[in-house]
């Protein structure tokens, strides 16, 4: 009877240790459905059904996950938010001018992966650090976008409110925002909305390039010991660099999603702050700030679960939307806590327990 | 007398015993050899002494005191000090500085009484006979000298026994003579020191007395005097390993590898041609530069002049490059240099192989792999539970084979070794060396670098001395023995001549 209670303990220990993203999401999403049923209201798919549609996951999920990658390699991006501003901008501009689809979806990888590799390229190359190198593009990918906008033709920038707008007038105009932002899969009674399979696609995309591809290992290589990857042969420049592009690509493919979604763009005050969720999730996701470990499944349920954590806040009455990141904040460190802080009480626990038995004996 | 006692020490991590029953003693004025394996209980047993962790039974008795539950700062200052492997000195404060760190001279205000700390920390050094200036900066130390430091910190709070791990890893002869000088000069001031240690012939040098751990038992203790280094080795291994004569002479195969004024980092103008099949040992003091030479014989540091040529063509770039021409390079420091901790045996082991073939192969075959790594671990004899494990569940030795097998996955056939018996107990080096030898056997080129000249007469055909960046002696198998290979190295056979002159 003892034994089987240990090993149940010991597997739900490992459990918590290798997927701790599934139970955050699970008690985050608990502890949502309480606040629907507070407010009298059932909780339900459609409930479910919003978390997954909302930008939050998509937008900020799309690009955690190229995040993710380049914080496994134990570098960070703080110009994501500000390169989703000039992406889009760009994306928006190429589809006002030609009216294309596939001109438009080329811009935004291209403009993506061309930001990604100037961050790359100056962290690899100039051997700076990357922190150091993403605040400067942060400033700069922001400011450039801000600056454009002003002084563009209306009948290009699609507005006249210095911000980027997709231009109705255009024949495909219809074809991106209602047949697909705002379009959703039905699957019998559930409804899905089409971007969220984009961001599901990316993520199972991210996932086999992590799990099961020589490139994936070789991230995590580097991120966990350097130099042992170097003498492996890994070319650790080229993987810095590449994974800084892939998170380029990324916000490429978030941009759109904006772009459909959302159909603008305000360089002063989109995307503020994306830099931050996208590292809230990756860290929900159980991604070791220190890099060389962590899951890219996790960047799902990271994503949902800081999405969730919104919707709480929005959703508990008489709360100022002021306050809201004060939660965000509150629960960013309590799940990190119980993450380092889990393993060494467990040990606590352990060696109290041996020391009691011999002891006893 | 005895001024450590400790008796039926017992321990267990987890499910394994690590220690049990242990007795262990040291007499005052003297230097007790702690012998075994890696994983024999050498250090569980002495962070037992020093607090670090509890025993789960047993007694400890210091200087005729009872210490039932020791803590670290209780044992500190009841005058244990522990200088570990790893030196703790701060590089970037002056040598008084880390004497007098955490008990620093103060004046009121709290201001720091440096003028005093620097004299206190000359007398200490004229005490001990140890030359070193108190006010240079550590990072300007060779390492010997930051290794006296540590001891002569110690001293400084009185300690009447130090425990010394692995004190001349990291030191040349000359330097490891200067040290066993003080210690000598310590012991007849009534000074003990444990002094763990894999080099045989420094503990027949240094020791008293010796006591040796195996799988965490109590083995045997006695004078050093009364023993000699086959006997010891024995007791450590157990009957298994005795100091075999692995080596065989081969047929050696057409010229491979070629060196041609090869110049680069800490060596110049090197000629050396090297056969197929042959094994080549490198060696010398530290800082000769023939760890440098075979970092830079694989691309990991830049050639700067001179051409490498394998199979008559010449060889350069970047890591890569030499791969694909079949070199490969263990590289010394196995902790720092070849593991990746957060990953599994597996993906250790085919780390290699996937940057040759990602080009063509970008996916990961799990049963082909699977197939291959299952091969090398019986070739290699690796002893692991499952490949999914964490690397770092493998013991010294049996990651090494992990590291050689990841290059013979690449089919490499000129195979650089640095220092490649580093941290791996006596019984895992002996498979290593059979393993050089097979590897020789089946037309595979090897040259490896070390210290250690028995290493050298194990398996090398040829011994290659190193001084200052340049080769002053080939020796043949033969010729190879730990006076003239010392005499070269220390080019004490310069000075001789010139002084003949």
């Amino acid at each position: 009877m003892n034994n089987e209670k240990k090993s149940f303990g010991a597997t739900l220990g490992r459990l918590w240790s290798q997927y701790s993203f599934i139970f955050v999401l699970v008690i985050i999403m608990i502890g949502y459905a309480f606040t629907i049923q507070a407010n009298g209201n059932t909780f339900n798919f459609g409930h479910i059904a919003a978390i997954l549609s909302s930008q939050n996951t998509v937008i900020v999920g799309t690009i955690a996950l190229g995040m993710a990658f380049v914080i496994i390699t134990g570098q960070i991006d703080l110009s994501v938010g500000s390169s989703l501003v000039l992406c889009t901008g760009a994306t928006i501009v190429v589809f006002n001018v030609t009216n294309s689809i596939p001109l438009m979806i080329l811009t935004a990888l291209a403009v993506g992966a061309l930001c990604g590799a100037v961050n790359g390229l100056l962290v690899g190359l100039g051997k700076m650090p990357p922190f150091v190198v993403t605040l400067g593009t942060m400033l700069i990918y922001r400011s450039l976008t801000l600056s454009v906008v002003r002084k563009v033709d209306p009948a290009i920038s699609g507005s006249s409110s210095s911000q980027f707008a997709m231009l109705s007038s255009n024949s495909n105009y219809m074809a991106l925002r209602k047949t697909f932002g705002a379009g959703k899969l039905s699957i019998g009674s559930f409804s899905l909305p089409y971007i969220f399979f984009v961001f599901l696609f990316m993520a199972i995309l991210f996932i086999v390039i992590s799990r099961n591809t020589k490139y994936g290992k070789s991230v995590y290589a580097v991120g966990s010991n350097e130099k042992s990857a170097r003498l492996a042969g890994i070319n650790v420049t080229w993987v810095k660099i590449s994974v800084f592009i892939l998170t380029g690509l990324c916000v490429g493919v978030a941009s759109i999603l904006q772009a459909c979604k959302i159909s603008n763009v305000t360089p002063a005050s989109s995307g503020v702050s994306y830099e931050m969720y996208a590292i809230a999730s990756v860290v929900l996701a159980g991604v070791n700030m220190a890099g060389g470990k962590g899951k890219l499944l996790g960047v799902i349920f990271g994503a949902l679960s800081y999405t969730t954590i919104n919707f709480i806040i929005v959703s508990i009455p008489g709360l100022s939307v002021d306050i809201q990141d004060t939660f965000q904040g509150l629960v960013l460190i309590i799940v990190i806590l119980i993450q380092t802080v889990g393993p060494v009480i467990r040990e606590n626990i352990q060696r109290a327990r041996k020391r009691k038995q011999s002891s006893a004996a | 007398m005895t001024i450590l006692e400790m008796k039926h020490v017992s321990k267990a991590f987890g499910g394994s015993q690590a220690l049990s029953d242990i007795q262990f003693s040291v007499e005052e004025g003297e230097i007790h050899a702690l012998l075994g394996e890696n994983g024999a209980g050498k250090s569980t047993l002495m962070n037992i002494l020093t607090g670090v962790i509890p025993a789960d039974s047993g007694s400890i008795r210091f200087l005729g005191k009872d210490y039932p539950s020791p803590t670290i700062q209780q044992m500190e200052a009841a005058g244990i000090a522990f200088v570990h492997q790893e030196l703790n000195v701060i590089n970037d404060l002056t040598v008084a500085d880390n004497i007098f760190l955490c008990r620093e001279l103060k004046g009121p205000l709290g201001l720091l009484r440096q003028k005093e700390q620097i004299a206190r920390a000359r007398q200490l050094f004229e005490d001990l006979g140890v030359e070193m200036d108190p006010s240079t900066m550590v990072s300007e130390l060779k390492t010997s000298e930051k290794q006296l430091l540590e001891i002569c910190r110690a001293l400084y709070v009185d300690a009447k026994l130090l425990i010394l791990d692995e004190p001349t890893t990291a030191l040349s002869n000359n330097e490891i003579e200067h040290l066993f000088g003080i210690l000598r000069k310590l012991k007849t001031q009534g000074k003990s020191f444990i002094f763990i240690s894999h080099k045989m012939p420094e503990i027949f040098a240094i020791a008293d007395r010796y006591t040796v751990l195996r799988n965490g038992e109590y083995v045997a203790s006695g004078n050093i005097k009364d023993t000699n280094a086959h006997a010891v080795t024995s007791l450590m291994v157990g009957s298994q390993y005795v100091n075999e004569d692995v080596y065989v002479p081969r047929e050696l195969g057409d010229t491979i590898l070629e060196l041609r004024h090869y110049s680069g980092q800490g060596f110049h103008d090197i000629d050396l041609s090297v056969r197929r099949g042959e094994i080549v040992a490198f060696t010398g003091l530290a800082g000769c530069g023939a760890s440098e030479l075979m970092q830079t014989m694989f691309g990991a540091l830049p050639s700067e002049g001179g051409h490498m040529l394998v199979h008559g063509k010449s060889l350069g770039g970047s890591i890569v490059q030499f791969m694909k021409r079949g070199v490969a390079m263990l590289p010394s420091n196995r902790k720092e240099n070849s593991v990746v901790p957060d990953m599994t045996i597996m993906e250790n082991f085919y780390l290699a192989e996937h940057e040759l073939s990602k080009g063509k192969h970008p996916f990961i075959k799990v049963k082909e792999e699977t197939g291959r790594y299952e091969a090398q671990k019986e070739s290699l004899h690796i002893k692991a539970a499952s490949s999914a494990d964490s690397i770092l569940a493998l013991s010294g030795g049996n990651q090494q084979k992990v590291f050689l097998a990841r290059w013979l996955n690449i089919g490499a056939d000129v195979l650089l070794f640095d220092n490649p018996t580093q941290g791996v107990d006596v019984g895992a080096k002996e498979e290593i060396y059979k393993l050089i030898l097979d590897f020789a056997q089946n037309g595979k080129t090897v040259i490896i670098n070390t210290l250690e000249i028995p290493e050298i007469q194990k398996v090398a055909d040829r011994c290659v001395v190193f001084y200052e960046g340049r080769i002053v002696k080939i020796f043949e198998h033969s010729e190879v023995n730990e006076h003239d290979v010392m005499l070269y190295s220390t080019n004490a056979i310069e000075t001789t001549q010139e002084a003949a002159v």
